[in-house]
């Protein structure tokens, strides 16, 4: 019986039915968009090798994009100068020649005075500790890329966050895997810390319950309002606000958004702050963009762009639209923007631009899968979307006016 | 992708798959008109709803027998021998049932090709083949990934060796027979996967496609496996050095070729271990010898276009397919996917390495033979093998799979 079903009914049902599935093979192409390529192996061209390039930090000054990278273990990671207006990769500089022992530029870029960048990085586990350092970076003539190494702000510990202040004299950071607040004036090298956010035994215990690592528990983005408070989160879906005046910090009523059960989860991993000095930011655990009003320091849940958990990165157009990166593996990340005056949420999908280069002239196309990092130039004019793979490429497109 | 056939032809085909239906294992029905002293189709028994089958063949030595995945092209896939020596076509079983997969497991097809190890024991990997697969994910819709599968010859068992990537389809494998680390490229994201069955160990060497997959991989006779960047330059898994080997230069293209083809990259090979060459077919519509090297890349040698009709862009015909016949030569046929040399034709070739000379042997209306897929398919008796599939019709997507046997020099009906 269960053979006459096999061989006959069900091949009766399967022509019972009919009419075509819609296919979506479609990507965000937009005019002008471009890939240029970072990474490839043996090649004649100036390329980053394999492994060494997930771009995990990225700026734009001006025409020029400076990237940071993540290596695989036992690699050490790059930084690199691209140019928007030549679809060119620059320069590339090895940080194991001016730091050995990295493994990833992770924090972003922060302005300092004048020219100056920092960054800091997350080290490789070196007799059980992972000793991270703060880079001042520069670009000095021909795109060269200049690096002093300012040393490790909290010993034994990586930098797995860091914000400047709007003045460009103080910074602000989180350190891994420990989770412990820290500033560092830059002009004295004076280093303060603090433990108000970092995860206590009991919460620790839970983390652990629930397979948590520090990687996904610590806060991964700070942002300043126009106040000079610091916002980040904390384990335990909180929030808190520091002030670099008083040295203190405040927890605030209103938690990060959350699904039921998945408190947890909750991490802080992408800001922007919009002309009218809302912030914006992304939580990580299921994917919710949320905005922190800083007048009444209370949070409103703005929903997911996607199903995935993960919100990476956050960047204001000078359309107005706020762009960013969500979800990601065992997905793939979703480029979307939040239009708050129209549409709300727009998913873009994956971008698929043109790359054109030396040996592939006629251009070839480029699919963005997990892209890592999103970033804008000052204008508005462009966002720059760098991918973590093992072969790395950058994604640029201009923003409408 | 829909899979339901209501023309008139599929109808008559789904009636004859009914009166089939009785018997696990056939005599070969009587030849179509397509067929002749050197060519065979043969017909898959007991599966009705049968629409595809997408490069998933491959050859048993220990056996002596030919495999073949054949689909529905929606969620059902069965597993078909083909014994040279009994002239018999079995089906074996459903992949789904014989390998415990649940609803939300449901897998399209088999879309890698199928290999051997040298005890007997074939290998293949599945694939999603739906729109859905890519999109839904996380939903109750959605793909769970694409699975690397042992299949025992002697005992008919089907072992899950579990999935390569979650969401994740696996569009081919290839094998080192000396230690059995199965390789495997996942789609759409293209990354290479290094398998250990025997200590469960997979390893994600990352990704190394653009936007899109090209779906061949294969070895040389040391085990390594090869694959192609972007660029559509060959990237060696080299074993002794357990590291992924780039090669400089891409392979042979015709200038103007585009991105497009070039992303695609290599869609078909033959190995000549005599000789030391693997013969490679681009989605350019080059035919290539690629002399390989235990250590690094070894030396490739441009043995120009696989047609030479003088018509149309030499880049342009389709080749997804490619034997060597026990006389060195080789053989293909060009046309599939609404792209074909002569007007709604296919036309199976030749083309002797050491001449060069190309000649059309055959040629079949498209209602005949649509595509043929498979690569490096021969029995022990010099009797080569495609994975064939004519249209039924365009309107609704329906096909019907067929298995191409292919002697040059002897008569097969003996």
């Amino acid at each position: 019986m269960k053979s006459l079903t096999k061989k006959i009914l069900l091949p009766v049902l399967s022509l019972a039915c009919s009419g075509p599935l819609l296919a979506q093979y479609t990507f965000f192409t937009p005019k002008d968009a471009f890939a240029i390529e970072i990474s490839l192996p043996n090649s004649a061209e100036k390329r980053l090798p394999m492994y060494r390039n997930a771009i995990t930090s990225l700026y734009v000054d001006g025409d020029r994009v400076l990237g940071g990278t993540t290596a695989k273990e036992g690699l050490s990671p790059y930084l690199f100068i691209a140019s928007i207006s030549k679809r060119t990769l620059a320069t590339t500089k090895d940080l194991q020649e001016a730091v050995p022992g990295q493994k990833s530029i992770a924090t972003g870029f922060c302005k300092g005075t004048g020219n100056q960048l920092y960054a800091g990085t997350l080290a490789h586990l070196k007799n059980n500790q992972q000793t991270g350092h703060l880079l001042q970076i520069r670009i000095g003539n021909g795109d060269a890329i200049e690096v002093k190494d300012l040393g490790t702000p909290v010993p034994g510990e990586g930098i797995f966050t860091l914000l400047s202040n709007s003045q460009g004299t103080e910074l602000y950071g989180i350190s891994y895997p420990g989770g412990r607040f820290f500033t560092y004036n830059i002009a004295s090298g004076k280093v303060q810390l603090f433990d108000e956010i970092s995860p206590k035994a009991e919460e620790l215990k839970n983390l652990h319950d629930f397979a948590s690592e520090p990687g996904g528990y610590l806060c991964k983005a700070l942002v300043q309002d126009s106040q000079g408070l610091v916002y980040g989160s904390a384990p335990g879906n909180r929030m808190f606000a520091f002030d670099p005046a008083k040295k203190r910090f405040e927890f605030l009523k209103t938690p990060l958004p959350s699904v039921w059960g998945r408190e947890v989860l909750g991490q802080v991993e992408a800001w922007a702050k919009a002309p009218d000095g809302k912030l914006y930011g992304g939580n990580a655990g299921d994917g919710q963009l949320f905005v922190l009003d800083p007048a009444t320091k209370k949070i409103k849940n703005l929903g997911k762009p996607v199903m995935m958990n993960r919100l990476r990165a956050l960047a204001f157009g000078r359309d107005g639209k706020l762009y960013g990166l969500a979800g990601g593996a065992p997905g793939y990340s979703h480029l979307f923007y939040y239009d708050e005056k129209g549409a709300g949420f727009v998913d873009l999908g994956n971008p698929e631009f043109k790359m054109v280069e030396p040996g592939i002239e006629q251009g070839i196309l480029w699919r963005g899968f997990q892209l890592s990092t999103l970033t804008a130039s000052a204008d508005g004019k462009y966002m720059v979307m760098g991918e973590d793979e093992a072969l790395s490429q950058l994604m640029i497109f201009p923003v409408a006016e | 992708m829909n899979s339901c056939f209501l023309n008139g032809l599929r109808s008559a085909s789904w009636i004859a798959g009914l009166l089939l239906m009785a018997g696990t294992e056939i005599l070969l029905a009587q030849p179509s008109a397509a067929t002749d002293k050197h060519v065979a189709f043969i017909e898959y028994p007991d599966f009705p709803e049968a629409h595809s089958t997408w490069g998933s063949i491959g050859y048993n030595a220990a056996s002596n027998t030919v495999h073949i995945g054949v689909t529905n092209h929606r969620n059902n896939v069965a597993l078909y021998t083909f014994d040279p020596a009994k002239n018999t076509m079995k089906q074996n079983g459903f992949i789904r049932e014989m390998a415990n997969l649940r609803a939300f497991q449901w897998q399209g097809k088999i879309h890698s090709k199928i290999v051997a190890s040298p005890e007997g024991s074939i290998y293949f990997t599945t694939d999603g083949g739906e729109s859905r697969e890519e999109y839904l994910m996380e939903h109750p819709q959605g793909y769970a990934g694409g699975f690397f599968m042992k299949w025992d010859a002697k005992t008919g068992d089907l072992k899950n060796l579990g999935l390569g990537m979650q969401y994740e389809s696996l569009k081919d494998i290839d094998i080192d027979p000396k230690t059995g680390t199965l390789y495997g490229i996942t789609y759409p994201q293209a990354h290479f996967l290094v398998y250990d069955p025997a200590k469960n160990n997979l390893r994600d060497m990352g990704r190394l496609a653009s936007s899109h997959v090209p779906r061949v991989l294969f070895t040389d006779w040391w085990g390594n496996c090869y694959y192609v960047d972007w660029r559509q330059r060959l990237v060696k898994y080299e074993k002794d050095s357990d590291s992924l080997v780039f090669a400089r230069e891409s392979l042979p293209a015709f200038e103007g070729t585009p991105g497009s083809k070039i992303i695609t990259g290599v869609t078909a090979y033959a190995k000549d271990e005599a000789k030391g060459i693997i013969y490679l077919v681009t989605y350019g519509a080059k035919v290539i010898a690629f002399h390989p090297q235990k250590e690094g890349i070894g030396k490739v040698e441009d043995l120009g276009g696989v047609i030479d009709t003088g018509e149309g862009a030499a880049w342009g015909p389709y080749v997804p397919n490619l034997n060597i016949g026990n006389n060195g030569k080789l053989y293909y046929v060009i046309g599939g996917h609404g792209n074909y040399v002569l007007k709604d034709k296919t036309v199976l070739v030749e083309l002797d390495p050491a001449t060069k000379k190309k000649t059309i042997l055959r040629e079949y209306p498209i209602t005949t033979m649509t595509e043929a897929t498979g690569s490096d398919i021969k029995d022990k008796d010099g009797n080569m093998y495609f994975a064939g599939r004519r249209v039924i019709s365009v309107k609704d997507d329906s096909s019907a799979p067929f298995l191409i046997k292919f002697n040059p020099e002897k008569d097969i009906r003996k």
